[in-house]
């Protein structure tokens, strides 16, 4: 494998398919180089993202240099659509992943490319190229017109209708004429046995979920500003929930640089109960509570065996995330090491039980009343940050250095009792339990008001003692821990706008750059600068709001979609991609911008 | 057949395996709830759940300690190791065929194949349950074990 490192697609070309239990990335190019299988967190199959040409990849495009026309997701569906000018005609790409493959004869995963022509008949070139990670080589066959790669429990076939004469590794041309498209199926098996879908039939799977996908759209509330980017980072948000278990994946990739040429190169296909949280508040703010209802229910069960502890995050499955270790690849843009397991499983947050509790009582107090065992878990988890709350923590950036009283995670230890206390208006708990939660919600907000205050600028601090700032202290609107109209939250606000700022436009980044320890810099963080938008929008300053918002959705990719971070400067999406923390503040930001419409500020959103 | 011991002795031997079950669950070596998984067949809510799974698995312990007093009786003697060793067979069976075909039927339960329209809550417990914890095979097994060897004491070979 070459240590030289090649010069990268950028992060923001690729596209997302999915189907709720796997996804890819498809570049402009046509190129799949991400894809794990059978499950988000597997070994990928398609790995040249971050492994390099000889991890694997699979293209289909156009066989001679062309220009790209368009692309776009088909309406509020998964289909993704890309054209190019080619050989004086057009081409078109038609691809998706088979989502609703339950109770019918089909194989867990399915994608499905079709190229058709128009005007003139097109050269193109399909190169298949799988490189399951264990063991690295596939056993090739060919069986019913089908290329079969067998891999361990791991079984690929691929159909192409009209027949073409595949090999593995080896790109091979043909020639699609306008009226006579050109239909790949690629069908995944893992321990059972593959599932030989029809090139025909498998086209009118993709029409038949896509029609889901609309639906599923179509029942998402209509009162929302910028409607079609929110329904966007919706269906983005669905595409990384893991149907089977619930869990939503914080990105489907891992080490994807926060700093090109870096070693910010973390593993994310794992869910944190944080986002788990964001989740429910974000799919009932839009009318989708039995998403929400998953969310939450995912967190009841994932979280039994650590409980009261609540772990930093956990596989889709609940389970212990692995060990951290490094791969021997050579990254993307060069950027290693490229790890596997995530490390931050490990520290202590406290701010995750504020998130988890405050989901609870927004589910509750949507008018779902929670079941007595959710309750009791809410309980223990109160009880946790009662005794606990005196405690440094690891903080929400998951700094790998020593843990420090982070006044955002207090701020969410506070807001952890204070949700529970509010439950246990509506809960059974005793007096003494009761008693205890309010003396700790009371020692705590002193505490805070005492320690995490900056007295040259009359802000909340990020830590205490800290003569700097933290981008998460933009959630103190929503907390009720404040007055959000306060002189406190607003110098709060704009001291993180002034000090943070990484341009005009609103990007935010988390933390002053060079202050976690690690060589390099990284980029805007974006679900900061979404949160900065839902501040300023609880805060009065809903115009202000407006604009952050509008400048925002122009960083998107061209297909509405958005990393962990940006470069301010390039405009470079940075990090693992999509990230669905980025497009859960996407929405809530959103949310708040409906909600205080009509509140004597722009009401032109 | 010693009906009266099966009658008797059944359901003490369920009674067993349930309390080593909610023990390594209160523990935090396993999420496998038997009462929760069965009684969510019938009801959503997880309190009301394990109230009619108890039932429902004191109806299956019963069931499965028909096979074991007519395995005693068709041998013509019983031990507690010969109990023992039905149990570990018992529990190879409950966590390599029961539990992974039960996403098939049971309809609050996800598959591995589930898709967005997927209104299963239940995650499935996947090969020898290990969805529910690295460490549910190993209190499976011991749980069973300990069925067989009950009813190894107990059961007469009539």
């Amino acid at each position: 494998m070459s240590a030289v490192p090649i010069p990268p697609v950028p992060i923001g070309d690729y596209g997302l398919l999915g189907d709720t239990r796997t996804a890819l990335l498809v570049s402009g190019s046509g190129s799949i180089d991400w894809m794990c299988a059978p499950a988000f967190d597997s070994p990928p199959v398609f790995g040249r993202l971050v492994g390099g040409p000889g991890a694997g990849s699979f293209r289909v495009g156009p066989a001679r240099p062309s220009t790209l026309v368009s692309r776009r997701y088909r309406g509020d569906s998964a289909t993704l659509e890309t054209v190019w000018a080619a050989d004086g005609g057009r081409l078109t790409l038609t691809e998706a992943m088979v989502a609703e493959v339950s109770g019918r004869l089909l194989p867990t995963s399915l994608l499905v490319r079709r190229l058709a022509a128009e005007g003139q008949p097109v050269e193109v070139e399909v190169h298949y190229d799988p490189r399951p990670a264990r063991p690295r080589e596939c056993r090739w066959s060919r069986r019913n017109g089908h290329l079969v790669c067998e891999s361990g429990p791991l079984a690929l076939s691929l159909r192409c209708e009209p027949t073409l004469q595949l090999e593995p590794g080896t790109p091979v041309r043909a020639v699609v004429a306008p009226g006579r498209p050109l239909t790949l199926v690629l069908g995944v098996a893992y321990g059972e046995p593959l599932v030989y879908v029809d090139p025909a039939a498998a086209w009118e799977l993709v029409a038949a979920d896509e029609a889901r996908w609309e639906a599923w759209a179509a029942e998402i509330v209509s009162d929302l500003p910028f409607r079609p980017a929110v329904v966007r980072s919706l269906l983005t948000l669905r595409l990384l929930t893991y149907s089977p278990s619930g869990a939503p994946v914080a990105a489907p990739t891992t080490s994807l640089p926060e700093n090109p040429g870096g070693v910010r190169n973390w593993d994310y296909r794992f869910t944190w109960p944080r986002d788990a949280s964001i989740g429910v508040a974000t799919f009932l703010g839009v009318g989708k509570t039995r998403e929400a209802g998953s969310f939450l229910s995912w967190l009841l069960h994932a979280s039994r065996l650590a409980r009261p502890r609540l772990p930093a995050l956990l596989t889709l499955m609940g389970r212990t995330v692995p060990r951290e270790r490094e791969l021997a690849w050579p990254g993307y843009a060069g950027s290693t090491p490229v790890r596997l397991g995530n490390l931050a499983a490990e520290q202590h947050q406290l701010d995750g039980y504020g998130w988890v509790l405050d989901a609870a009582w927004v589910f509750e107090k949507g008018g779902h009343r929670l079941y007595s065992e959710t309750w009791r878990a809410m309980r223990a988890f109160a009880d946790l940050v009662a005794a606990r709350w005196r405690e440094p923590d690891a903080g929400i950036w998951e700094v790998r250095g020593s843990p420090a009283h982070h006044v955002h995670s207090k701020l969410m230890g506070w807001l952890a009792l204070d949700r529970a206390l509010r439950l246990a208006e509506r809960h059974r708990v005793s007096r003494g339990r009761r008693r205890r939660w309010e003396q700790a919600r009371a020692a705590l907000a002193a505490e805070v008001r005492e320690r995490g205050v900056d007295a040259a600028t009359g802000s909340y601090a990020r830590a205490y003692g800290a003569d700097d700032v933290d981008a998460a202290l933009l959630m103190l609107p929503l907390l009720g821990f404040d007055d959000p109209a306060s002189p406190r939250v607003r110098a709060t606000i704009d001291r993180i706008r002034s000090e943070l700022s990484a341009g005009d436009d609103g990007l935010v980044y988390r933390y002053p750059p060079g202050r976690d320890g690690l060589p390099g810099t990284e980029g805007a963080f974006l679900p900061c600068s979404f949160w900065l938008v839902q501040a300023l929008a609880l805060t009065g300053r809903r115009d202000e709001a407006v604009a952050v918002f509008s400048s925002l959705l122009e960083r998107s990719t061209p297909l509405g979609l958005y990393a962990e971070e940006l470069d301010p400067e390039t405009g470079e999406q940075l990090g693992n991609f999509p990230q669905a923390l980025t497009h859960a503040a996407l929405v809530q930001a959103a949310l708040a911008l409906r909600d205080t419409a009509g509140t004597g500020q722009g009401r032109g959103a | 057949m010693d009906w009266s011991g099966w009658a008797l002795f059944g359901l003490m031997a369920t009674g067993a395996l349930t309390a080593v079950m909610i023990a390594a669950q209160m523990a935090g070596f396993t999420r496998l709830d038997l009462p929760l998984v069965l009684g969510t067949l019938v009801t959503p809510d997880p309190d009301r759940a394990r109230v009619v799974g108890f039932f429902l698995h004191l109806i299956a312990g019963q069931t499965f300690a028909l096979g074991y007093a007519w395995t005693f009786a068709l041998l013509g003697w019983s031990s507690w190791w010969l109990g023992g060793l039905l149990g570990l067979l018992h529990g190879a069976v409950a966590l390599t065929l029961i539990l992974p075909l039960l996403p098939g039927v049971h309809p609050r339960m996800a598959s591995h194949r589930a898709g967005p329209s997927s209104r299963a809550g239940l995650e499935p417990p996947g090969l020898l349950g290990l969805n529910y914890g690295v460490q549910t095979p190993a209190v499976a097994a011991a749980a069973h074990v300990l069925y067989g060897v009950v009813l190894g004491l107990l059961l007469g070979a009539r």
